[in-house]
């Protein structure tokens, strides 16, 4: 059984404008994917079916074993952390701390217990000093880091990065790299969209180009 | 220029302002039911998306049934349907609440001829009718903006989601603060948006001076001022009926 | 000829203690094609925003030093008449364009500067050349890929024309396709002698240039590279 599967899938957004068709992918956890191809290839709405937030029009797409469309999404969440190409589309508080601390808030838990693990992800993630802005207002790379530290609040075992190195300059990049890194040793699984070559040929250990619905080619380093 | 064998937006403008005077002035049911099949037959010939329309509106639908239905609850009149001495629909109830709704699909249907027109051609039809032109683009950039939110509510509670929260079971006391946890990224992407748009309007030279050029420019053709004569005339007509 | 001179600039935000720009100087040569590169938030954007006057005409901020285009300064002139020599392009395609066809986008600029019909016609047609979108005319700038999108949005600008035009990052958002099309007309408008101004933080988007200058503590310096 593989981590995620994808059996003959088709899916199209809207009757007549398929995306793909009998598309079929296995993926492991302990594999660190790229998922490479031009724009309007299929990459990011590959990445939306593997996270469930799409669900195949035909076909079917698995996750530890179970059928997206019999899990709520708020599950997968748990155990699937997903980056929004723009990070802004999965901000929702006013505060950094809040953004990091808001869910378990919902939730109900001790407020001790929250502020311990949102100072544990501040200091990781570098973010102490911007503890009171405004998650909208921050640079490019704050911004990345911080939804990063958020989606790994609730220790999700894998990621789907979709572009995560736009609008980052070279030291940054560096500064994911060695983030995503960290995150690889700590055994979580990732696959990352991404049209930067370059940043993808340093970590990851399987490449999947897309193009046109297809997979062109599909090779481990 | 024209692009394309289009009415003219403005005539559109006058169609949907009869059909919206008459859906408010008329009581009368069959009338009413008239006006809506009318409108109706309008959008159709107009060939506007009444398919993607209905879909967009399909919650809208319920809260408006809800609507007519509270409506007739409270409407005191000839009991149609009683339990233990209390009336819940009365005859006038009814009548009020089909009312209600033949006036929301007039409305609904008349709003979608407008849709067939471009918001540039819009915007305009207006400026040509002497509306200053910055009230015209705010309006129809309005109009541009709105059903992105849609999509944007959509894609705020799939991301809500996915941060772990089951929305659907959250006790009463938090679901207050998750609406506007849920409202504070479409706010703020809206406004960030609105600004850079507005200094990149700016800086093409938006407002620099009292009035602008035009260089799509909308001429009336013999077909416009017919239909417009006929949409007014036919209002006046069932206006008249109705009074009767 | 200096057709953007700037002396001992300095700039905060208004409610920062820092400054930003600190006794930063530039001059821009007629029909130069100059880079300025950077750490994200070091100010190159803030420096463009400064040179076309929407700072402090539209954001505000502290101000001390001169900014002058083609001699004048560009505090005492009103945005109406800076449109008309700097032209700008942002980094996202979505916050600049607003209307249902390529051909109305293009159409905005001279528009508003109440520039006659038939002029406006010209216009159009020479921006769509100039970016090679000339099959697109009449298309939804929704339907095109962010690239195409961008290489409207510097249609649309291209239309004001401007001897000066400003690139702010306008390559970040935009796969490899996109960009070689945008790196092509950039070099183009080069060609046509247009004197511009692009920031990017990515070193394979400066090789274009003629000259490459990094911004550093507030000043600008020359770039030898990372």
């Amino acid at each position: 059984m593989h981590y995620i599967e994808i059996r003959d899938v088709d899916f199209e957004y809207e009757k007549g404008k398929s995306v793909f068709q009998n598309l079929s992918l296995n993926i492991d956890k302990n594999e660190t994917i790229a998922l490479m191809g031009p724009n309007g290839s299929g990459k990011t709405t590959l990445g939306k079916l593997m996270a469930g937030i799409l669900k195949p029009t035909k076909g079917q797409v698995n996750v530890f074993s179970r059928d997206t469309r019999d899990i709520p999404l708020h599950e997968i969440g748990l155990r699937i952390g997903y980056l929004f190409q723009n990070p802004e589309k999965q901000f929702f508080a006013n505060t950094v701390y809040d953004e990091l601390g808001f869910v378990m808030k919902i939730k109900g838990y001790d407020e001790e217990y929250i502020k311990e693990k949102v100072e544990e992800k501040l200091e990781l993630f570098q973010l102490k000093g911007l503890v009171n802005h405004s998650p909208f207002l921050l640079s490019q790379g704050e911004k990345q880091r911080l939804a990063i530290a958020a989606v790994l609040m609730n220790e999700p075992e894998y990621l789907i990065l979709d572009e995560p190195t736009t609008g980052l300059d070279k030291k940054r990049k560096d500064m994911l790299l060695n983030l995503l890194f960290m995150l690889k040793n700590q055994g979580i699984g990732m696959t990352i969209i991404s049209h930067d070559r370059r940043f993808v040929e340093r970590i990851c250990s399987r490449f999947i180009y897309i193009s046109r619905g297809e997979i062109q080619y599909d090779e481990r380093a | 220029m024209t692009r394309e064998h289009n009415l003219d937006p403005r005539t559109k403008l006058v169609i949907v302002l009869c059909l919206s005077t008459l859906g408010i002035a008329v009581n009368n049911l069959a009338l009413l039911s008239a006006i809506a099949l009318l409108s109706y037959v309008a959008a159709s010939l107009f060939r506007a998306n009444l398919k993607r329309t209905f879909r967009k509106i399909k919650s809208l639908i319920y809260m408006l049934l809800f609507i007519a239905l509270v409506q007739s609850i409270f409407t005191r009149g000839e009991p149609l349907l009683s339990a233990g001495g209390f009336a819940i629909l009365t005859v006038n109830g009814v009548e009020r609440a089909l009312q209600f709704i033949l006036r929301m699909a007039i409305v609904i249907f008349s709003a979608t001829i407008i849709g067939t027109s471009s918001s540039r051609s819009i915007i305009q039809g207006l400026v040509q009718w002497k509306l200053p032109y910055d009230i015209a683009f705010m309006a129809a950039l309005g109009i541009r903006f709105l059903p992105m939110l849609r999509e944007e509510i959509r894609d705020s509670l799939v991301a809500i989601q996915l941060r772990g929260i089951d929305i659907k079971n959250i006790p009463i006391k938090e679901r207050i603060s998750l609406y506007s946890y849920l409202f504070n990224p479409l706010l703020v992407g809206t406004l960030l948006k609105a600004e850079r748009l507005s200094i990149a309007m700016e800086m093409r030279g938006f407002r620099a001076y009292d009035k602008r050029t035009s260089y799509l420019v909308l001429k009336f053709t013999k077909l416009d001022y017919l239909i417009m004569f006929f949409s007014i005339a036919i209002t006046a007509v069932f206006l008249i009926i109705s009074y009767m | 000829m200096d057709v953007i001179e700037i002396s001992n600039l300095y700039f905060r935000y208004s409610k920062r203690e820092e400054y930003l720009l600190k006794g930063l100087s530039l001059r821009v040569r007629k029909g130069e094609l100059l880079a300025i590169t950077g750490e994200s938030g070091c100010g190159k954007s803030t420096l463009l925003s400064i040179i076309c006057g929407i700072i402090p005409h539209i954001r505000k901020g502290e101000i001390e030093g001169e900014v002058k285009l083609f001699g004048r300064e560009v505090r005492d002139m009103a945005i109406r008449d800076i449109s008309k020599e700097v032209g700008i392009v942002f980094q996202d395609p979505d916050s600049q364009i607003f209307l249902p066809t390529v051909e109305d986008e293009i159409a905005f600029g001279p528009e508003n500067l109440m520039v006659p019909r038939e002029e406006i016609g010209l216009r159009i047609e020479r921006a769509l050349k100039a970016v090679n979108m000339e099959e697109y005319r009449l298309e939804n700038p929704n339907n095109l890929s962010g690239g195409q999108k961008q290489l409207i949005a510097i249609a649309s600008v291209l239309a004001m024309e401007t001897d000066i035009l400003l690139l702010d990052e306008v390559m970040s958002q935009i796969d490899e396709d996109g960009k070689d099309k945008i790196k092509r007309t950039i070099l183009n408008l080069h060609r046509e002698g247009k004197t511009m101004v692009i920031v990017d933080h990515d070193i394979d988007n400066l090789s274009l240039a003629d000259r490459v200058l990094e911004l550093k503590s507030g000043m600008l310096r020359e770039f030898k590279g990372w």
